[in-house]
């Protein structure tokens, strides 16, 4: 965990139990029932030790006995079928509570943690989206699953804890009616064990964490090796991966090792306190139980109620260190949050309210909408290490091309990503029709405006989902949507088409493949202006041609390399209808049918024109693009050119 | 659960592999266990001891020992479980760490047609989590089992010893108990199933949207997300309360059972005593071990059901150790010439290996290491290449052509010998790859491609791959080379910076030069260069081509003529034509076939090429700047 984080979150954080009450709130009845279930089968659970010592007391009495009856079930003393009849109550009434407890338990940790992780869920999406975490999703996902479950799950641990602290008073109150000076002797030692073997709970959270780190770094390392085969094939190390796996493995033997043997000693702790307490009542009793003063019923109280303790005391240890580590659990799902206050982190969300919820409606793209022109005016974004944005003033027409362009880590996506809100600006204002918009972040979204990313996410659903995300499908053009994209081919030759499922668990598409259907996901919202992040970085530059050739003239242009079977003069460009676009490009196919060119250079606009002008005037450009003529060996010739 | 996960002889021929180097600690195990199960039965005999010392009027002294003795045994008993659990563990993590080593290997032996069909997460889970649940097969299962049964008899013979119906009945009632808790195990496993494919359901939906936030934002889909979420959260909810309650029978039946057997031990007792045939003493022990019978009951329906699930990953184990990769060794192997490797291609077809699991959209496409787009239609059946042949002398270098889907990348894959060819043979050097070694063929060509795959790793290790003994000064020289050197000696910790997949310190032109470095110091004498540079910026792009052209040794423009003077020879596949302006010769392919091979230079001046057509249409992005550009 990072301190810093820590640092400056904890001035503002509430304190555990003010998130513990929030939750107790929100799950008011299962937390109550289930706090008096539990209380009820723990004080039950002490009734067979009272069985117990009631039967051996009366043991004795039932000698001598007539020798007819001998053997014979029939005529067994009234008090024996008293205690049967205990024993049988007891076992159904715990039976019955057993169900319930894990009824009202299970519930009202399983609803808290959706109310946290819901609320988690829609802060996280609130957020710039670029930079909604604050680690890996899979780091995340353990904040989800683990800090969530374990912060709802505290307050069942509490009502045990409340639980057994009934069940002791019950039994005190017992024992030390039976034998004060016994009593104390047993329990004084059993509580100085219970403290002592608590604080070693911090021990083993120790070990524990270190074994996972060990795993993890196994599992990561086999993620690794079995992503990149090709490369480890293609360099002939696979003896060298195997030395490393191996160590790897033995790390992870040792602390895993080191965890259970730990688990296992502190388990042994308990049972020797109660098998020390057991053998310290017989060297008490020993005088007494001679003299009938402490009888044998008595003893087996004693050793029963030790066993209960045995298994308690570890209980107990564990629900007092499990507090220590709430603080953190907040804290890390607090982190989630960005900059939303902590306390948004157990708001009592209607969403999540019992009755089924509907599908959100589709938003309908109205008048007020249509884009007549775009400015930005000296938008800035400093990146935390280094980079960034600076003094970006341009704007663009309706029905305009407008593209962006530079080397790698001129800022061109941080551009498109804070001109979306994707990234927070640290200055500058983005005006629509001469009005200003307050929030990018929702308001650049369809039908104003779609976006495709230099590296698209599809999800593990079926293409059809992946492109529509959540839009109605009879109001969306998707034929229209998979020809500008150039994906229609793609989808004919799937197995199942649309329906394939596709993502990290379903058919995998290639780099362009994605791309191409993260553009179908832009074109069917028929936004008023598209942004697209540099296509190039996984299209072919014959892919990249034609889809800029449906998007303007809606045909496919000549291709000398393939057989001339796949021109098309069907599908619209969507330019004719006045869409504008803003795309990131250094391919060619862009930059000639630009109405204007931003090139941009370490953060900064270096300059703005037609490319005509640019490979003239612009020095970055012919940097960029350019000097290739002073290196024979790479610049390809043309006909009009010196070779041939 | 199914009966089929019940098979023995595979589960025994692991046992035996995997145990068979591990004899000692298993006997330390086999001894510890045994000694923990006899100490535990001696208990219950020293309380008998003790309450009829006691009350026959015994000394204050022998009364002491007694409970003494009875502290002692219980902490020696105690001593033992803790050795027995660390003797377990260490077998547990020796076996299944071998096993694991084993599985890795051999996953890294399989070819690629392999790999395309399984997810590295899916590799993961075969590895780890299925040789994870079999952890307790190989530590525990048969001494815990064991240990528990004796246990159960050991009662059941010394209750035999007091009275007869005693230990029959304890018999009787422990057969009962095993069957309805075993039985019982099966209620709630198919509820625990959807309650956990619930959970997995909802975590994978949660992991893909956290990592697509950006996307979500942009497509306005929130809402939407929102709901979906909510829906998955619900479907949680009831199936994880459900399984839950469920599994409360788990609890329910056994004590409830555990409740009718002490009321019949209590009835016992009393017929016993009354007929005077047990002491006070022995009333307790019998009390005593009716109490204590009930751990060893849980302990083998605990295995049998850990047993179920290592029987299902024992079976997938074996179906992944029954794969076996296409590709053979030869029994007599030719080694490779030294320096340059001239390369032949003579009548090469090839079909790709048709893969039953997945529907792929079509041929190679789907390979992680091309991610260009595929609209060329074509039946997975159909060759990927047919006929091909050139012939490439040592230290020359080879332009390869064509769309997307024509073939390119599936000539270096055979080059590699990630798979044979179908028809026709392929000479490296003068030597038939099925007569070379795999290894040597793999040591002697070095491929980069456009993905460069990068491990969390240092430096150091990500350009040697894990291998210790190349010397640092080598490592420099390779960076030197590749142009790298100034960026290495900037990082803070110098070769030992750690670098990862994706990491934001490495520019992709950084990332490409990183692996040429990997290739340089491998020293190959062909190197394949796969669409190494069409994601740079073209900037970026002439720093790799500089690179490139170092990798390749030796012989600019005015050495054509003698393409002998490289030190290494050349197959260069790219889109573009500038990538392959080296070149000596040039091979265009479509659709798997060879349409145009010859010199470079001619088919660049022949007015009939494609070649040749393509230079002259000026397709490509960068012309002159004073030029009038075509539409």
């Amino acid at each position: 965990m990072n301190n810093q984080e820590l640092g400056t979150r904890n001035s503002e954080l509430p304190r555990a139990w003010w998130f513990l009450w929030r939750l107790v709130r929100y799950g008011s009845w299962p937390w109550f029932l289930h706090l008096v279930i539990i209380s009820t089968l723990l004080v039950l659970d002490f009734i067979p030790g009272l069985i117990g010592r009631r039967f051996f007391d009366h043991l004795p009495s039932t000698r001598p006995v007539a020798e007819a009856a001998a053997g014979a079930f029939h005529g067994l003393p009234g008090w024996l079928w008293l205690l049967v009849l205990a024993h049988a109550l007891q076992a159904a009434a715990m039976t019955a509570l057993v169900f319930g407890q894990m009824k009202t338990g299970v519930t009202f940790v399983q609803e808290n943690a959706a109310l946290l992780q819901t609320n988690m869920l829609a802060r996280i999406l609130d957020l710039p989206g670029a930079r909604a975490l604050p680690s890996s999703p899979g780091e995340a996902i353990s904040r989800f699953r683990d800090d969530a479950e374990e912060a709802a799950g505290f307050m069942m641990g509490f009502n045990g804890l409340a639980g057994v602290a009934c069940v002791c008073a019950v039994a005190l109150a017992i024992l030390l009616r039976t034998d004060a000076q016994i009593t104390l002797l047993v329990f004084v030692p059993l509580v100085l064990v219970g403290a002592v073997v608590t604080r070693t709970q911090r021990s083993l959270q120790r070990y524990r964490r270190k074994s996972r780190e060990a795993t993890g770094a196994v599992t990561g390392f086999l993620g690794e090796v079995m992503g990149a085969v090709q490369a480890i094939q293609a360099g002939g190390a696979e003896a060298c991966v195997l030395r490393r796996f191996r160590t790897l493995n033995a790390a992870r033997q040792r602390t895993a090792m080191r965890e259970r043997v730990f688990d296992a000693l502190l388990g042994s702790v308990f049972w020797n306190t109660a098998n020390l307490g057991t053998g310290a009542v017989l060297l008490l009793a020993g005088q007494s139980m001679r003299a009938g003063t402490f009888t044998v019923g008595d003893f087996v109280l004693f050793s029963y109620f030790l066993g209960l303790a045995s298994y308690l005391t570890p209980h107990v240890g564990r629900i007092l260190a499990n507090y220590r580590r709430l603080g953190v659990s907040f804290e890390r799902m607090a982190v989630l949050l960005g900059g939303a206050p902590p306390q948004s982190l157990v708001q009592h969300d209607p969403t999540y309210a019992g009755c089924e919820p509907h599908p959100p409606p589709p938003v309908e793209k109205t008048p007020a909408d249509r884009l007549e022109r775009l400015e930005v005016v000296d938008l800035s974004y400093r990146h935390p290490s280094g980079g960034g944005i600076e003094g970006i003033t341009f704007s663009l027409e309706r029905g305009t091309l407008t593209v962006i362009t530079g080397r790698i880590g001129a800022g061109k996506t941080s551009l498109l990503r804070v001109l979306l809100g994707l990234l927070p600006s640290d200055g500058g204002r983005i005006c629509w029709n001469g009005r200003v918009v307050d929030d990018p972040a929702s308001f650049f979204v369809p039908p104003r405006c779609a976006y495709t990313p230099q590296v698209p996410r599809l999800f593990s659903e079926t293409l059809r989902d992946n492109i529509l995300l959540g839009l109605p499908e009879p109001s969306a053009d998707l034929d229209r949507a998979l020809y500008l994209a150039v994906l229609e081919r793609d989808v004919a030759a799937m197995a199942h088409g649309l329906d394939t499922t596709v993502g990290p668990k379903g058919v995998r598409l290639s780099g362009g493949q994605l791309q191409r259907a993260a553009a179908a996901r832009m074109f069917v919202r028929d936004p008023e202006l598209l942004v697209v992040d540099d296509l190039s970085s996984s299209l072919d530059a014959e892919t990249e041609r034609t889809l800029w050739g449906r998007l303007f003239e809606g045909t496919s242009p000549p291709d000398p390399l393939s057989t001339p079977v796949e021109r098309r003069n069907d599908g619209p460009g969507v330019r004719r209808e006045g869409t504008t676009i803003l795309a990131v490009s250094h391919r060619w196919e862009a930059l000639r049918r630009a109405d204007q060119i931003v090139v941009l250079k370490d953060g900064k606009i270096d300059a703005v024109g037609k490319l005509d002008e640019l490979l003239i005037s612009c020095e970055e450009m012919q940097r960029v693009f350019y000097t290739r003529s002073g290196c024979p060996e790479c610049v390809p010739r043309r006909q009009d050119g010196s070779t041939a | 659960m199914n009966r089929r996960t019940f098979r023995l002889p595979r589960h025994g021929d692991l046992l035996a592999t995997y145990l068979r180097p591990l004899a000692a600690p298993v006997a330390a195990l086999v001894v510890l266990l045994l000694a923990s199960t006899g100490l535990q039965l001696a208990g219950p005999q020293v309380l008998r001891a003790f309450v009829d010392a006691a009350l026959a009027g015994a000394t204050a002294e022998y009364l002491r020992n007694v409970a003494l003795l009875f502290v002692g045994l219980a902490l020696v008993q105690q001593a033992a479980a803790v050795l027995a659990t660390y003797a377990g563990e260490r077998v547990g993590w020796s076996a299944t760490n071998a096993l694991r080593e084993d599985l890795t290997v051999h996953c890294l032996r399989l070819d690629l047609t392999f790999h395309r069909t399984h997810s590295p997460g899916e590799l993961i889970e075969r590895i780890d989590g299925d040789v994870t649940a079999l952890a307790n097969f190989f530590s525990q299962f048969v001494v815990q089992i064991a240990g528990s049964l004796l246990f159960l008899f050991g009662v059941a013979a010394l209750l035999w010893r007091v009275d007869r119906r005693a230990g029959l009945e304890l018999t009787l009632f422990a057969a009962v108990a095993l069957a309805a808790m075993i039985r019982v195990r099966a209620v709630s496993l198919p509820y625990w199933q959807a309650a956990r494919r619930a959970s997995a359901e909802l975590f994978g939906f949660l992991e893909e949207r956290l990592a697509g936030t950006e996307d979500i934002r942009a497509g306005g889909a929130v809402a939407h997300v929102l709901h979906r979420h909510d829906a998955h959260l619900r479907e949680r909810v009831r199936r994880t309360v459900k399984a839950h309650v469920i599994d409360a029978v788990q609890w329910a039946v056994p004590h409830n059972l555990f409740t009718i057997q002490a009321v019949i031990s209590l009835g016992l007792v009393v017929v016993l005593f009354r007929d005077g045939s047990i002491t006070l003493g022995t009333a307790l022990m019998i009390h005593s071990y009716t109490w204590l019978a009930f751990r060893p009951l849980r302990t083998i329906t605990q295995q049998m059901e850990d047993f179920q699930k290592a029987g299902a990953g024992v079976v997938r184990i074996g179906e992944l150790l029954r794969v076996r990769s296409a590709l053979a060794q030869p029994a007599h192997p030719v080694p490779l010439p030294a320096g340059p490797l001239a390369v032949d291609f003579e009548g090469v077809s090839f079909v790709y290996p048709e893969t039953d699991e997945r529907p792929t959209t079509n041929d190679e496409m789907a390979g992680p290491d091309e991610p260009h787009s595929s609209f060329v239609l074509r039946p997975s059946s159909a060759p990927a290449l047919q006929d091909i042949s050139f012939h490439l002398p040592p230290g020359a270098v080879l332009g390869l052509v064509g769309r997307t889907g024509s073939g390119k990348t599936t000539i270096s894959r055979l080059l590699f010998r990630f798979y044979d060819p179908t028809e026709g043979a392929i000479r490296l050097g003068g030597v038939d790859l099925r007569d070379a070694r795999r290894e040597e063929v793999r040591r002697r060509v070095g491929l980069v491609t456009q993905d460069v795959q990068l491990f969390r790793a240092t430096v150091r290790e990500n350009v040697t791959l894990f291998d210790d003994s190349v010397a640092d000064a080598r490592i420099w020289q390779a960076l030197e080379a590749m142009g790298l050197a100034g960026w290495a000696r900037a990082l803070p910790h110098g070769l030992d910076t750690l670098i990862a997949a994706g990491d934001r310190g490495l520019s992709a032109g950084e990332a490409q030069l990183l692996a040429l470095a990997r290739v340089f110091l491998k020293n190959p004498g062909l190197v394949i260069l796969d669409e190494a540079s069409s994601r740079l910026d073209p900037a970026t792009e002439r720093l790799v081509e500089r690179a490139v052209g170092r990798l390749l040794g030796r012989g600019g423009a005015e050495q054509r003529n003698q393409p002998s003077a490289r030190t290494r020879t050349g197959i260069v596949i790219a889109h573009r034509l500038a990538t392959i302006e080296r070149a000596d010769q040039i091979l265009v392919l479509e659709y798997g076939r060879r349409v145009e091979y010859g010199l470079r230079e001619v088919l660049a001046r022949d007015p009939a090429s494609r070649f040749g057509a393509l230079l002259r249409t000026g397709r490509e992005p960068f012309p002159a700047p004073s030029s009038s550009f075509r539409a």
